[in-house]
């Protein structure tokens, strides 16, 4: 099942495993109607559903998500016997994972893999997995197909709600496509399926009026593997003799609890010139990010930002630089849910000035609504809290804040995760615009399809080190391998 | 723009609910609820002098709810008012003692200084120990209370100790007239100009500062400021200074006016009730001056309530129980009622 965000598929999803009643409408499984709205007769009937975000509780165990994650009966358990008999159900299902290991402290792929586990040990019958692929390199998505293809062989049936067509007809029978909330074709049958056509009705109409041909392809996974990386068709070759506006040279960063640190790290960042980051999660993309912005300290090598040496530079005084960063987590990082709008929004004027100052809030409010509607963001008023809104318009709200006129870097971390195909396609235009005025942009992405089509130059991170370094065309099948490691 | 009005209509509703709820109990208890809220607005605001007891008791309360305030907008639950409001008082009563016979003029700056910083050095090493090791700061908020109470006994009983003292209760001798800055009704233009200049001060650094927005940004998401560049050292750190400073100023002027002395165990509950008042007022400073007015006409009622209810006067910590109760359940019921009366929350 295809269609962009918001076009209902996660609504399918928790309607046909009983987490969302229907207003109307009823549901069969196996010719048999099935109790709209309870997650227990969903369950009778044999159906699961894996979730986008992951759902298992973070401090269990793996063991004890399998056994209590799909809320289970009264009895008496023994470690002993949790154990084996969880070694037993990842065995089956060919999963290398520690049964004693916190859900937490896994790497994400064993993450999802513990997931689907858990929603087999009822014997699913029928299995949802909504966007799966989001958070999986390459070769993990690979792995992942490779194991639904099994599950398809022991007669599970399996509902795969993807964005990308590409991944969609590497391994489904069928492609069904919605679109806003609307069932638009299917069930297509692979053999018959047509890309462009599919593509077409993803999106629908006119919607991404920005976006070239290219962006689309990228935009829906449509591109075929090995034609990628149509991008440096720009006019302008990006002018690599001009200044760096970063520079790293050789930098390392103290060990970090989360994440590897940053291992002899060098790379530039020319004025104008959008150079994207690759790498499987969980490589040194954040040390990296941090250390760039000034919230880890690097123990080695030279940081320069604009030219002149900041590795002891605060991050207060590095956003005076010109660094901006759209932060990995728009919720988090990025803004402050329960503050209105106009507060997050002035973070940055007020950074500028001394703490005891005095300011006109109503005046940053006149700022900010300009601000914001300048970029198209769709709220109701400057006070409310930044939590109303969708996903989409938060991410512009971030840009507002931080592409502005004194902007020299951009650090973009996952700027259009989650987004929808219009947010995104906006999102790619931001920064092809700032890199335009002259920005230097580091965009760091797992998604490959999104660094094809915008990066003027990509580097590849693995284990906290550089893994390579490509220029377009690109080559996925030379990517693919730095980012794994395997020898080219 | 908000001025933080908008928490009064809250701040009512938890009092409203509150007193619903005692009027409930007493009433069960054969007491009556309707003789009860007659003896708190008799005994707060109708009789003769009832106001100037309001405000006695109700601006000391509000210049250390107003510091409770400052570190819980910036995320730091910093409960230790009481024991700021001690040593804030203890150090400004050490201060009159070594400068006895100095003229008024020179003693009182010192004394507020010295009061001010013994309450910023009480919330410092909390502050300290949690931005730089973690160390949560309600637990060590907590504890500063009694080591604080412990100290009171010694310094009142030791070296501060009144020669004439009646033995019932240790205490600091009362200060001459000439350092007062009330007499013992506890209420004068200088109290009122003090907690004048705390409100208006805090208020502008609260709602026109960038310290102020940027605290409260802080308080709701600090990973995001500093993202920002923003330095939680700075901003945390001053919070609970300034929140420390202002309960060891309440202590000073508890000191200089009506209370006159420093006894051990003194307003036990003002500390307590102070954090009780900021968050009845949402941390606004505005509303946290109008609550305070209420908490202060409590208080000056609750020497009413046994003559004219029949109630004993320690009704009044049964409903300052109850606030406490609606605050701990706001996000339940009262979020719930207030929507429904569509109230901003």
């Amino acid at each position: 099942m295809v269609g962009q965000n918001g076009a209902g598929k996660t609504t399918f999803a928790r309607v046909a495993a009983g987490l969302v009643r229907p207003d109307a409408g009823s549901l069969d499984i196996d010719g048999r109607p099935l109790r709209l709205g309870r997650v227990a007769g969903a369950r009778a009937a044999g159906v699961e559903l894996v979730h986008q975000s992951f759902a298992l509780p973070p401090s269990f165990t793996v063991a004890e998500a399998l056994e209590f994650g799909a809320g289970g009966g009264i009895g008496l358990y023994g470690r002993r016997q949790l154990l084996r008999r969880c070694r037993e159900r990842l065995a089956a299902l060919d999963l290398d994972v520690d049964p004693r290991r916190r859900i937490r402290d896994l790497p994400v792929e064993a993450q999802q893999g513990v997931e689907i586990a858990r929603a087999l040990v009822t014997d699913a019958k029928l299995l949802i997995l909504d966007e799966p692929t989001a958070v999986l390199p390459p070769s993990g998505i690979e792995a992942l197909f490779e194991r639904i293809r099994g599950l398809r062989r022991h007669g599970v049936t399996v509902i795969l709600i993807l964005h990308k067509i590409r991944e969609v007809l590497a391994v489904a029978d069928t492609v069904s496509v919605l679109r806003g909330g609307r069932l638009v074709a299917g069930p297509i049958p692979r053999e018959g399926a047509d890309e462009a056509g599919i593509a077409q009705m993803i999106i629908g109409g006119a919607e991404v009026a920005s976006a070239d041909g290219d962006d689309t392809a990228a935009l829906v996974g449509a591109r075929q593997v090995g034609s990628a990386g149509a991008r440096g068709t720009r006019e302008e070759p990006p002018p690599a003799a001009r200044e760096a506006v970063l520079s790293l040279a050789s930098v390392s960063t103290a060990k970090e609890p989360e994440e590897p640190a940053l291992d002899r790290v060098s790379l530039s960042v020319a004025p104008g010139e959008i150079v994207g980051v690759a790498g499987v999660q969980g490589n040194g993309q954040r040390t990296l990010v941090k250390t760039i912005a000034g919230l880890a300290d690097a123990v080695d090598g030279d940081i320069r930002l604009g030219g002149s040496r900041a590795n002891r530079a605060s991050p207060a005084q590095r956003r005076a630089l010109g660094l901006r960063v759209i932060p990995f987590e728009r919720n988090s990082e990025g803004l402050s849910l329960t503050s209105a709008l106009w507060e997050n929004w002035s973070v940055r004027e007020l950074m500028r000035r001394p703490l005891l100052s005095l300011v006109d809030p109503a005046a940053l409010r006149r700022q900010c609504d300009k601000s914001l509607k300048a970029w198209g963001v769709h709220y109701a008023h400057a006070a409310q809290n930044a939590g109303a809104l969708s996903g989409g318009n938060a991410q512009k709200v971030i840009l507002a804040r931080e592409i502005d006129a004194d902007a020299r870097l951009i650090i973009a971390a996952q700027p259009a995760r989650g987004l929808d195909i219009g947010a995104t396609a906006f999102v790619w235009s931001a920064l092809r615009e700032a890199a335009g005025r002259g920005c230097g942009v580091l965009l760091i992405s797992s998604d490959l399809d999104e660094l094809f089509d915008i990066s003027d130059r990509l580097v590849v991170m693995l284990s906290g080190g550089i893994a390579g370094t490509f220029a377009p065309p690109y080559d996925l099948a030379a990517v693919g391998r730095a980012m794994t490691g395997a020898s080219a | 723009m908000n001025l933080g009005f908008g928490a009064i209509p809250r701040a009512l509703a938890f009092i409203v609910l509150a007193l619903a709820l005692c009027g409930v109990i007493f009433e069960l208890a054969g007491y009556s609820a309707l003789l009860m809220f007659e003896a708190i607005l008799e005994g707060a605001f109708l009789r003769a002098g009832g106001w100037a007891q309001s405000l006695r008791w109700g601006l000391p309360l509000f210049i250390t709810a107003t510091g409770v305030a400052i570190s819980f907008r910036c995320g730091f639950f910093n409960i230790g008012a009481q024991g700021q409001f001690y040593i804030g008082a203890i150090c400004a009563a050490f201060v009159t003692h070594l400068l006895a016979g100095a003229p008024a003029a020179l003693v009182l700056p010192v004394t507020f200084l010295a009061g001010m910083a013994g309450g910023a050095l009480w919330a410092l090493w909390p502050g300290y120990l949690r931005l730089r090791s973690g160390t949560d700061e309600v637990i060590t908020t907590l504890m500063g209370n009694f080591i604080a109470a412990l100290v009171l006994v010694y310094v009142t009983s030791g070296p501060l100790k009144d020669p004439s003292g009646t033995g019932q209760q240790a205490a600091s001798p009362l200060l001459p007239a000439v350092y007062r800055i009330s007499d013992s009704q506890g209420i004068s233009p200088a109290i009122i100009g003090i907690a004048a200049a705390v409100a208006l001060a805090m208020w502008v650094l609260v709602n026109r500062t960038p310290f102020g927005m940027l605290a409260s940004l802080a308080g709701r998401n600090p990973t995001m400021v500093r993202f920002q560049g923003a330095r939680l050292w700075t901003l945390g750190l001053s919070s609970f200074v300034i929140s420390g400073a202002l309960a060891g100023l309440a202590g000073t002027v508890e000191l200089l006016g009506p209370t006159g002395r420093i006894a051990s165990g003194f307003l036990p509950g003002h500390g307590f009730t102070a954090v009780l008042i900021a968050l009845v007022a949402n941390l606004s400073v505005f509303a946290t001056a109008v609550v305070s007015l209420f908490f202060g006409g409590l208080a000056s009622a609750a020497i009413y309530l046994p003559i004219l209810a029949g109630l004993p006067a320690a009704a009044i910590d049964i409903f300052n129980a109850a606030v406490a109760l609606f605050i701990t359940a706001k996000s339940g019921l009262l979020d719930r009622l207030l929507r429904m009366a569509k109230l901003p929350t």
